[in-house]
């Protein structure tokens, strides 16, 4: 009967839990996280803009973590869900403005032919 | 006229300001972003460039509004809104980088274009340097070759000229030795009317004679030789005598005497026009006729060399 009744209790504990909120957005961590490693990777120092965004990421990132701790699952996933698409766009934006970059210098060589064309 | 109970009125009621809510209902700051963000972005180049990321941005938007319309103040609507307002401008972004990528392309393509043309045009400059090049090399060539013409000309004038002074030094030496050895018998000078070779006449002819005395003939030899080999333009032969005697005995026998020299000259292979034998007696003594030496230097033959040049 005391084994029935610790039966019992666990089952309710873990239903409780399942009550209580969301489970723990490891999926959705992990993906925040890839993001911003790709924008690091990226490039994404390069530019202020996307540095900012970048940054932004991982400050949500350890926001959702406390959150996490906090027990209040849901919130921490929309907050990684922030933390994924601005560190998709910190990685956009360092790729923009390198593509950016380069197109400038194709052009300054071109002038910088023509010039000694003309010279 | 339909009557409601009155639990249902209040039901009614409930809906009506449920629905109203939902009709009215501010949107969250995110999501107006969200829908800002997203027009910029299908005005943008990514609705050219980027269309797969720009249709994501719609998804994202979407997903959001609906969001909005089951709960507009929740956390999911206003995360939704947020991930649909970063879609937007990650779609944006990705058409820029699309339309950068493309003109980076194009101004690669047109910097070899450009390039080509101009090494295309150094190969022409580089060409016509080159002929140009070729032109003046040719030209100092041609000079160079007329130059070393000329400088072979020049040798070959040096040459002869060297070769002519030679001739002329070595007949000058024989003339030199030849009157050397005529030391004993003759005395040569340089006067202003030419060489003078003065013969004694003692030595050329026996007293009032006018044949040569055979020595006289021998060493006369070695002058035309001389004279032969050197040129000349003329040789004037005068004929001197003592004052002893007549006038026309010394003139004849000093005539005598000197086409005697002369005759033997030409038998020796000079040129008889330009020899020309003058008697002249006693005319022009070179020392006194009291004396017997004097006399003896009187009695002479002379022969006055006009060179060729």
């Amino acid at each position: 009967m005391r084994a029935h009744m610790a039966t019992y209790g666990l089952v309710l504990g873990l239903m409780t839990q399942a009550c209580g909120g969301a489970a723990v957005p490891h999926e959705q961590m992990t993906a925040a996280e890839a993001s911003v490693r790709a924008a690091d990777v990226g490039g994404a120092q390069a530019s202020p803009q996307a540095e900012l965004r970048l940054k932004q990421a991982r400050d949500q990132i350890e926001e959702a973590k406390k959150s996490i701790a906090e027990g209040e699952n849901e919130k921490a996933y929309y907050i990684l869900l922030r933390a994924e698409s601005d560190a998709e766009l910190a990685l956009a934006l360092a790729e923009e403005e390198s593509a950016k970059t380069q197109a400038l210098e194709a052009l300054k060589r071109i002038q910088k032919l023509m010039g000694e064309a003309q010279s | 006229m339909i009557t409601l109970p009155s639990s249902s009125r209040i039901l009614l009621a409930a809906a009506c300001v449920s629905l109203a809510a939902c009709a009215t209902a501010v949107p969250p700051s995110e999501l107006v972003d969200a829908r800002s963000a997203y027009i910029l972005a299908e005005e943008g180049p990514a609705q050219q460039f980027a269309p797969a990321k720009l249709d994501t941005a719609k998804k994202a938007l979407t997903e959001a509004e609906k969001a909005f319309e089951e709960d507009p103040e929740s956390e999911k609507t206003k995360a939704l809104a947020y991930v649909a307002e970063r879609k937007a401008r990650i779609s944006a972004s990705a058409g820029e980088l699309e339309k950068l990528k493309k003109k980076r392309a194009t101004l690669d393509a047109e910097y070899v274009d450009l390039e080509h043309k101009r090494a295309t045009m150094t190969k022409e400059e580089l060409a016509a340097t080159r002929a140009r090049l070729d032109l003046a090399e040719g030209k100092a060539a041609a000079a160079e070759g007329k130059a070393a013409a000329t400088a072979t000309e020049l040798a070959a004038k040096r040459a002869e000229l060297e070769k002519e002074k030679a001739a002329r030094e070595a007949a000058e030496g024989k003339l030199t030795a030849a009157l050397a050895s005529l030391k004993e018998m003759a005395s040569v000078k340089e006067e202003a009317r030419g060489m003078v070779i003065t013969l004694n006449g003692a030595v050329l002819f026996a007293t009032a004679k006018s044949e040569l005395l055979p020595i006289a003939k021998t060493k006369l030899d070695e002058v035309a030789a001389a004279l032969k080999a050197q040129g000349f333009k003329k040789i004037v032969i005068e004929g001197h005598t003592d004052s002893r005697g007549t006038v026309a005995d010394n003139e004849r026998l000093s005539l005598a005497r000197a086409t005697s020299v002369k005759t033997h000259l030409v038998s020796q292979g000079l040129d008889s026009v330009k020899i020309d034998a003058q008697g002249l007696a006693s005319t022009r003594p070179v020392a006194t006729n009291d004396t017997v030496e004097g006399r003896a230097d009187n009695r002479r033959v002379e022969l006055i060399v006009t060179p060729e040049k």
